[in-house]
């Protein structure tokens, strides 16, 4: 194991900005931190950098308790969201200015300062300024200054943020291939659930300082712990409407068709993703409120009850406002939550009807 | 004309006319040491030109060994200044420690102290030292410059915090870092500094005059005014030619860094 994070807490007088945190990362593992703004995955990275000190618990780096340790002591190299990259100095002595304060010998700067710059195609910007770089030059640099470490571990705080959206596309298979090639421990904060999709081995997802949810990225869209994991994995996110009591079960509406025989209605939320419903002849009655077109999809958006649904259809459609349409749906993608916890069930309730 | 350019050009006028008044010392001072004494006070075009009042003024006073005293105390204040103004900004912009902000306050009343008031007292602590009448007892009371502090302080908060991080996790302690990143991010501010530093111990006068009292430890400053004071009888085109040589240096490094200068006390507010 590469990384172990146990009960790690950090506060800041009376902010709780990470409560109780525990996870692990295997070896060449990317695990990515994923959340909205302010939940605390900055500083989540810089507890296991060492730039903060933890308020509880306890971290390891490669079995190794490093928890009170100083960050050039923790054998990880870091990539900062503004990239850090010292403006008065050139590419070259950016890429290599850890290894010149830690006195590794010229021969072996120059070995490991070739290899970099062949991994990351820097070679004719050597002696520029990072001031003369465009943003994704900048990154490379700073990605460069971190492989060259050679640490087992590298940590990286919204790297891509600053990119626009193409740049950061390559980029992200860029640092995903350079961290599969070299077999190194990687955790990635960002709050892009495309990012976190995409590249993960393993996603940890954070809310208000705590991990919702420590899963592998197919479990967080299948399998969402609770609505707020349902709601941040996607776009559009997943459809999520309270349930009715009807009698004899529960329902979409006050009499209407029972969904789920025997369970009371109340007490429970539908989960849908937009893709998993279709528009046809038979079903639930909806009312068409709006649409969107995306080119390869347009997502309708449908009333039932005064819930909105949103329902992802393939290439154009067009549907008027008002008109009449009918849902459908295949019960298995139905998701159950409890209204209360917002969490979602394991197994749905027995004896459920198709849609 | 609108009336905003003709208030334009007043002011242009009133700029050139403050400008000529200022220059005008130092102009009488070139006419004065290059022309032979009849024409001290005499404006006559055809005036012979002459360097008869520089080689009188270099042999009668000891102006060389003025010019190395001076010399080597401003460039001891300035390099002390510089070494103990960049540790003592480097704790207040980048440490945390109990009583920063009851320490930095200090300093910062140090700034409305008037030097001269301190007179006396400097004079008192420089016995006690043993060091009356040396050169570095010129340079001491001046090398805890508060508004150094201030003023590399001020610098050091503008780096960003990410970079003394990325070199911390890259192993750099703390001198190296401050030595590898937050000096040469301030490069243009040490430059400034030094040269309002420089200009100003350059030119200081009551301090050096009370301390010292040996031709071996006696400024420029003060060499001179011995020199051209009335028991010696007054001869204003030797005292000019003497002048002339003690800011030479002073004034060629402005011209050579007239930009920097000028943005430096711009940036400074002035001391
Ligand atoms: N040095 C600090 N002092 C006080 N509070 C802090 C400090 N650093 C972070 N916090 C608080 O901790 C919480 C988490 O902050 P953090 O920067 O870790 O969030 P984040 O998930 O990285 O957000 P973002 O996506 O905006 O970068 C926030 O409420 C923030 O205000
Ligand atoms: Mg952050």
């Amino acid at each position: 194991m590469q990384i172990e994070v146990r009960g790690v807490s950090k506060r800041y007088g009376k902010v709780r900005a990470v409560g109780n945190a525990s996870f692990s990362v295997e070896e060449g593992q990317l695990l990515v931190i994923l959340g909205p703004s302010g939940c605390g995955k900055t500083t989540l990275l810089r507890l296991i950098a060492g730039l903060e000190t933890v308020t509880s618990g306890t971290i390891h780096i490669a079995g190794r308790e490093v928890t009170d340790l100083p960050p050039d002591k923790r054998n990880i190299s870091m990539v900062f969201q503004s990239y850090a990259l010292f403006p008065h100095l050139s590419v070259r002595e950016n890429i290599i200015f850890g290894l010149k304060v830690r006195k590794v010998p010229g021969q072996e700067i120059e070995r490991r300062l070739a290899r970099v710059i062949d991994l990351l195609g820097l070679g004719d910007r050597l002696d520029s300024k990072p001031g003369e770089l465009s943003g994704g030059m900048r990154q490379r640099v700073a990605l460069g200054r971190a492989i060259i470490a050679e640490k087992p571990v590298t940590l990286m705080d919204e790297p891509l943020s600053n990119l626009d959206a193409k740049l950061r596309n390559s980029m992200r298979r860029e640092i995903c291939s350079l961290q599969r090639r070299l077999g190194i421990g990687m955790v990635y904060v960002t709050h892009d659930q495309i990012e976190a999709m995409t590249m993960a081995d393993r996603i940890v997802l954070m809310r208000d300082g705590s991990i919702i949810q420590d899963d592998v990225p197919e479990n967080f869209y299948e399998q969402p712990a609770n609505t707020f994991v349902a709601r941040f994995i996607g776009t559009p996110p997943m459809n999520i409407i309270p349930l009715c009591a009807t009698t004899g079960g529960a329902a979409l509406e006050p009499g209407g068709e029972i969904l789920f025989p025997g369970i009371d209605g109340n007490r429970f939320k539908l989960g849908i993703r937009p893709e998993n419903i279709r528009i046809a002849e038979q079903g639930r009655p909806a009312v068409v409120t709006g649409q969107e077109y995306l080119g390869s999809d347009t997502f309708i958006a449908c009333e039932i009850n005064g819930h909105e649904l949103i329902v992802r259809t393939r290439g154009r459609k067009t549907m008027l406002e008002g008109t009449r349409v009918h849902l459908t749906w295949d019960p298995h993608t139905l998701c159950l939550f409890d209204a209360q916890t917002e969490q979602r069930l394991e197994s749905l309730p027995p004896g459920r009807k198709e849609g | 004309m609108t009336p905003s350019r003709l208030w334009l050009q007043l002011e242009t006028v009133a700029a050139w006319l403050l400008g000529i008044l200022w220059a005008l010392p130092l102009l009488y001072a070139f006419w004065a040491a290059f022309h032979p004494a009849a024409y001290a006070v005499k404006f006559d075009l055809a005036a012979p030109l002459t360097l008869a009042n520089f080689i009188e003024a270099w042999t009668t006073a000891p102006f060389a060994r003025y010019f190395v005293n001076t010399i080597l105390y401003t460039t001891m204040t300035t390099a002390l200044q510089f070494v103990l103004c960049t540790l003592a900004a480097y704790a207040f912009a980048c440490h945390d420690w109990k009583g920063k902000d009851l320490v930095f306050s200090l300093i910062l009343i140090q700034l409305m102290v008037m030097p001269d008031q301190l007179l006396v007292v400097n004079y008192q602590t420089m016995t006690a030292l043993n060091l009356v009448d040396t050169i570095p007892a010129i340079s001491l009371p001046y090398i805890a410059s508060a508004f150094g502090v201030f003023l590399l302080r001020q610098n050091f908060k503008q780096v960003p915090i990410a970079l003394a991080e990325a070199a911390r996790v890259e192993g750099a302690g703390p001198l190296t870092i401050l030595l590898k990143v937050y000096v040469p991010l301030s490069k243009a501010v040490y430059l400034a500094y030094g040269l309002v530093s420089i200009s100003w111990h350059w030119n200081n006068f009551l301090w050096p005059l009370v301390i010292t009292n040996s031709v071996t430890t006696r400024p420029i400053t003060v060499g001179l005014s011995i020199f051209g004071s009335p028991e010696n009888g007054v001869n204003f085109a030797i005292v000019s030619a003497g002048t002339l040589m003690s800011v030479a240096p002073l004034l060629i490094g402005f011209l050579l860094f007239q930009h920097q200068f000028v943005h430096s006390f711009m940036r400074a507010g002035i001391k």
